[in-house]
Order: structure tokens, then sequence, then C-alpha cells
């Protein structure tokens, strides 16, 4: 740093941050500009216009940098930041929590959001976070980039109208334009929930087969009355609220897993030649025959009638 | 225009938001050493030395020798900081730090089996209520399940990995529709689409293998040791490519495109009427033709012919069930 008299930014700002946070009234710029040295050494214009900037990067911060009347006649206005709004209320962590939010927040591939957010609540960690991260960072397991989640979560929070390019599981290409209500994930996927302005429904949309980035599209609405997310993502053919129940044997080799594959299964009993029978909620007999047929030869549907019909004409359709 | 003007910015403001976070941190555990403080936070050891010294510089108004904060960093590289009261405490959370904090951790939390989801569904409520819905309005906002079933022998295999042990298991694999005993090194255990996945090698195959959790129904450690060789883990394809790998291309109609979606496939080519064509590496063609069994007609083999053999059989063989 030699031969440098001017002050770095950086001291600047953190200069700037501790006078408007310490100040007991709020400050004008003349003021502020008599106090902090690199405010003085340039000409009021570009002082001015430093200021600004400055001001512009601490708010990006998130730094509640305000404007407020100084008196109660509104003639003049200060600077000031709150302090209760600048100070992060107290959270008391177990060192355990903690270590947790750090190994989730360094887990996805754009997590700088998140990164920042757990360095904020560091400071009141107790020595045994830091040796609790030896396990390294986590994947979820979600299939969509965590940009989108991100982009699309805050739509939802603000309520905001997207449109968005969109590929349904049936392969339909369409734009659409979604008031964003919330968002739920289920299985792996991130979906979000929201009325479809063009379909005027509420749907539900998987973020891994968005094709675009959102738009904003202005204002959205207000989910109606009792909404519940969750409700409106399908659940899987083995969907197990379902009444009905369906039967089906498994051979010997594939039942172990079988069993705990289907959500909502319980096993009836083994049969004298080792297969084993098991009870699966049905919902959508379409879509259970498929899944029943998936095991091949090592599954049978015992009742009801209906499904093994449906079953029997889906083979017979294959052998052609 | 705005971009150049704001280029060499974003620098001091990620230097600002690494003392604005790093300052309170070091005010409430005084001597913390400065390589595990910079790693803490992300940053370069010298980067985060520098401005520390130019912390030593700032201060309150009237600026004078008492009003400065007071910086050492000593012989052992610990740091000690006083005269920094304003900085005691970091600034808020903002919403959308909060928001992407709160997704990645209910990600995790909706995760079964994972060990530190209670701890992180106890963090996250931690958050929610003391930040108030004006950061963090998720009440309702996002929805996850917590929970669930974790597969049986999770934990065995994941301490295997962390200790590196060969671990002896009993495996399913659907690709042969058959059981067979392995002995495994495994190297990462980690979740992907609401499945666990143990990455390893497989001694008898004498390659890298990806194992399902849920479909090892039994596991020993045996307590032999082995020599990590690096396998990738999470993020990875979940299909590991062999040299022995058919080709397999299929017409996958509207109602199994899900199939491109779930399976690793390449070469993915959108045809007419909402259809798509693609190549899925197989290894063997037992399990293909039970996946095309599932979907019926709205799948065609494009290649080869072997597999459309195949599915006939096995039509042939699951309709003499429906027989008895």
């Amino acid at each position: 740093m030699a031969g440098n008299d001017r002050m770095e930014p950086l001291e600047r700002l953190l200069n700037l941050v501790g006078l408007l946070l310490e100040t007991k009234t709020p400050l004008t710029f003349e003021q502020i500009r008599e106090t902090l040295e690199p405010y003085r050494q340039e000409k009021v214009d570009s002082a001015k216009r430093m200021f600004e900037r400055d001001k512009d990067l601490l708010r990006d911060f998130g730094v509640p940098l305000q404007l407020v009347d100084i008196d109660p006649w509104g003639g003049e206005q200060g600077y000031l930041i709150p302090k209760d709004a600048y100070y992060l209320p107290e959270i008391a962590f177990t060192p355990e929590e903690l270590g947790a939010l750090l190994v989730a927040a360094q887990g996805g591939d754009e997590n700088t959001a998140a990164e920042r957010a757990v360095h904020k609540l560091l400071y009141g960690a107790d020595g045994g976070v830091l040796a609790g991260l030896a396990g390294g960072p986590l994947a979820s397991g979600s299939d969509a980039r965590s940009g989108l989640v991100l982009a699309v979560a805050a739509a939802a929070q603000r309520r905001r109208r997207i449109s968005f390019g969109y590929r349904t599981s049936q392969g339909k290409a369409s734009d659409r334009a979604v008031d964003a209500f919330a968002m739920v994930f289920r299985g792996g996927h991130w979906y979000l929930v929201g009325h479809d302005r063009d379909r005027d429904d509420v749907r539900a949309f998987r973020l891994s087969r968005f094709t675009s980035d959102p738009e904003d599209r202005g204002e959205g609405s207000a989910s109606p009355e009792g909404f519940r997310a969750a409700d409106h993502v399908q659940a899987g053919p083995w969907d197990a609220r379902a009444e009905e129940q369906a039967v089906i044997a498994f051979s010997p080799e594939v039942a172990w897993w079988a069993a705990g594959s289907l959500t909502g299964a319980t096993t009836i009993g083994t049969r004298a030649d080792g297969w084993v029978e098991v009870s699966v909620p049905l919902a959508d007999e379409q879509a259970l025959a498929g899944l029943v047929l998936q095991f091949g030869d090592e599954a049978v549907v015992r009742e009801p009638a209906s499904l093994r019909e449906a079953i029997v004409g889906r083979l017979e359709a294959i052998r052609g | 225009m705005a971009d150049r003007a704001r280029r060499g910015a974003p620098k001091t403001a990620d230097r600002l938001g690494t003392m604005l976070v790093a300052v309170p941190y070091l005010v409430q555990h005084p001597g913390s050493v400065l390589a595990e403080v910079a790693g803490l936070f992300g940053v370069a050891p010298e980067q985060l030395r520098r401005d520390l010294d130019l912390l030593f510089m700032s201060g309150l108004p009237p600026y004078g020798p008492g009003d400065l904060i007071d910086v050492d960093v000593d012989e052992d590289d610990r740091i000690w900081i006083t005269m920094a009261d304003h900085f005691a405490r970091p600034l808020r959370l903002t919403r959308s730090e909060a928001l992407a904090l709160y997704v990645r951790g209910a990600e995790l939390v909706a995760t079964p089996g994972l060990p530190q989801a209670p701890d992180l569904a106890g963090a996250l409520d931690k958050l929610r209520a003391t930040l108030g819905p004006e950061t963090l309005d998720a009440e309702g906002l996002i929805e996850f399940t917590r929970g669930g079933v974790a597969p049986e022998h999770l934990d065995l295999l994941r301490e295997a990995a962390r200790t590196h042990h060969r671990v002896e298991i009993e495996y399913f694999a659907a690709s042969s529709g058959a059981w067979s005993t392995r002995t495994i090194e495994p190297e990462e255990v980690f979740p992907s689409l609401g499945n666990w996945y143990v990455a390893a090698w497989d001694r008898g195959a004498d390659a890298e293998r990806l194992f399902r959790a849920d479909r090892v129904r039994s596991a020993v450690d045996t307590g032999e040791r082995f020599e990590p060789r690096g396998l990738a883990g999470a993020g990875r394809d979940l299909y590991t490519p062999g040299q022995d790998d058919v080709p397999v291309r299929l017409r996958l109609h509207a109602g199994a495109r899900w199939i491109a979606e779930y399976y690793s496939t390449v070469d993915a080519v959108e045809v007419e009427h909402g259809s798509l064509e693609v190549t899925l590496p197989a290894r063997r063609l037992e399990w293909i033709a039970k996946l095309l069994l599932r979907v019926g007609p709205d799948a065609e083999v494009i290649d080869p012919d072997a597999l459309r053999d195949e599915l006939r059989a096995l039509a042939e063989r699951t309709m003499a069930r429906y027989r008895d």
C-alpha cells in the first residue's frame, strides 16, 4: 500500500456502514462528507456520485440504508441504518443444526445465495461446527438446476406472474403463463403449483420440464381459499389413499424388493410355491397394469378381474 | 454499459460481504485461526489477511486512535478483534438468501435416510420462526414431506464408504432380474431422484458399478480396507457405460417419453407428433424388454432386432401366467 494515500473502497464502505449504524440522528450527505474523508477529497459532484454508488452497493447487499426525515416538519432528509433492521435477530441454533445448514448450503450447483445466508448465521456457532464439516457437501438428488428452482421459488414468494416454455410428460411443448403460488418437492422433483392463465385452472409444473428460464410478467394473483399445493401434484398410480386394492403375486426372486418399491403395499402371505402375494392400493388401473408388466413374467395380478383383463389385452397387442 | 461500469465492483462487494459476516464471527470467536476462518467463509487466506489490515484502519468518528477497530493477527495466525461492537452481529438475511437456504434445506429434509435431516428440519423451523414472514414466508409456499422410509442397509453402506471397508452384499439387479452375492468397495452413497445409490467397485466384475441401496437385501462389513479409486458420486450419470453395452434405439411416443426423463439416454431427437427418438445404452436386453412390456404401443424398437424377439418372447411367457 506504499504511496497510496487514497482510502480503499472497502475501508470507505466499512466506515460508512459503521457511521450510519451508530449515528443518533439521520445524517445528510453534507454531514457524511464532512465526517468521512474519502468523500471530502473529491469534488462535490463526484463525491456525490461515489456516495450514490456506495449506497446502491450496500442496498444490493441487503444493508437497510434508509433516507428519512430529519425533523418532524419534513424539511430535510438524512441517511441512517436502523440497528434493528440491520442486525440479525438471535437464533439459538445447536451446533448440529448449524452444521446441517452449512452442509446443505454447500451442495447446490449455484449456491452463492444459500452460502451467503449460512455465513451470516455462523457468528453464533460453537467451535463444533467446524469439526462437523468433515462429511463434505451433500447432493440432494433434485433433478432441476438450483438457479431455476430459486428463480421460480422467488416468483412464488412475491406472488408474481411468470411465463416459461414447458414440455408436458406427453411431449407437448408450449409457452405457459402462470400465477405462481407455491413449490412442492416430491420424489426428487420440484414442482411449481400455480394458476395457468390460458387454461384458467390450477396446475402443477415439474421444473425439470421447463424449456426456458421464467420471465416476469408482472403482478400475479392470490391462491384460492383453502389452497394446498401438494393436492395439485399428482401422486403415483399406487396412490396410498385409493380405496380399492389389487392383489399381485410376485416370484420369489423379485418379491423382496417389489413389495418395498410399491408405496402402500402390504404382504398378504407366501404361497407353497414360494410366490409372495401382496396387496397394493389401486388408483389408476392402466398405470398399475404398466407397473406390474415391468416385472415381466415375475408378477401376476390375482385380482381384480378388470386389471387382469387390462394386462392380458396389452400383452396380446404386443404379441401381435 | 451498466455491466462495464460495474465490472470492478463485484470484487469490493464480495470482500465487503465477507467482512460483514466474518468480523462478527471473529468478535464472537476470539483467537480463531486465520486459515480456518478463510475456509469457513470461502475466501483465500491472503485476501482475508489483507482485508483485516484494512479493517484495522476503519472505525467510528472521530477516527482517533481510540475509535478504530483493533485487529491483531498474532504469530500463530490467530485473530483478535476488539473495538468492533458495531460489527459484533451480522447483517440480516435478505429474502433471496433465506429462500435459497430454505429451498436447499427442504430438498435434503425430504430425502429419506439423510442423517442430518432431523437437525436440518429443526434449523429450518427456527429460521422461519425467527426471520418472520417479511423475510421468509415459507408457510404454504414450500411444501415437502419429511422423513420417509430409508433403505434398510443405508447406514452400514454409508459407514463402509466412510471408512473404506469392503462389503459383501446380496443384490437384486433389475437388468438381469436375478439375485447375486457380490463383494463391493463402496466409495460414495448418495441420493438421486428419490433413491439412494452406492457408487462402488465391484470386485467380481472388476468394474465400476452403481447399486441402488433399496435393492440390497443383506450387507456385511468384511472389515477389509480398500484403496478408493475416486469414483464419481453425487451428481453423476446414473448409468455407468461399459464396453459391452448394446445401444438400443427407441422411438418414444407421448405415453413413454418419461423413459427419457427417468433413464440416462443419449442422442435424443424430437420427431413428429411429440415423439422422441433416443438411444438407451444397455448392458442387457432383458430389462429393456420389461420396460417395453410396460409401455406397450407407446414405444417402438428401432434397433436392435434381437430386442423385438426378446420382447415377444417375454410377452408370451407373461401371458402363460394368466392361463392357469
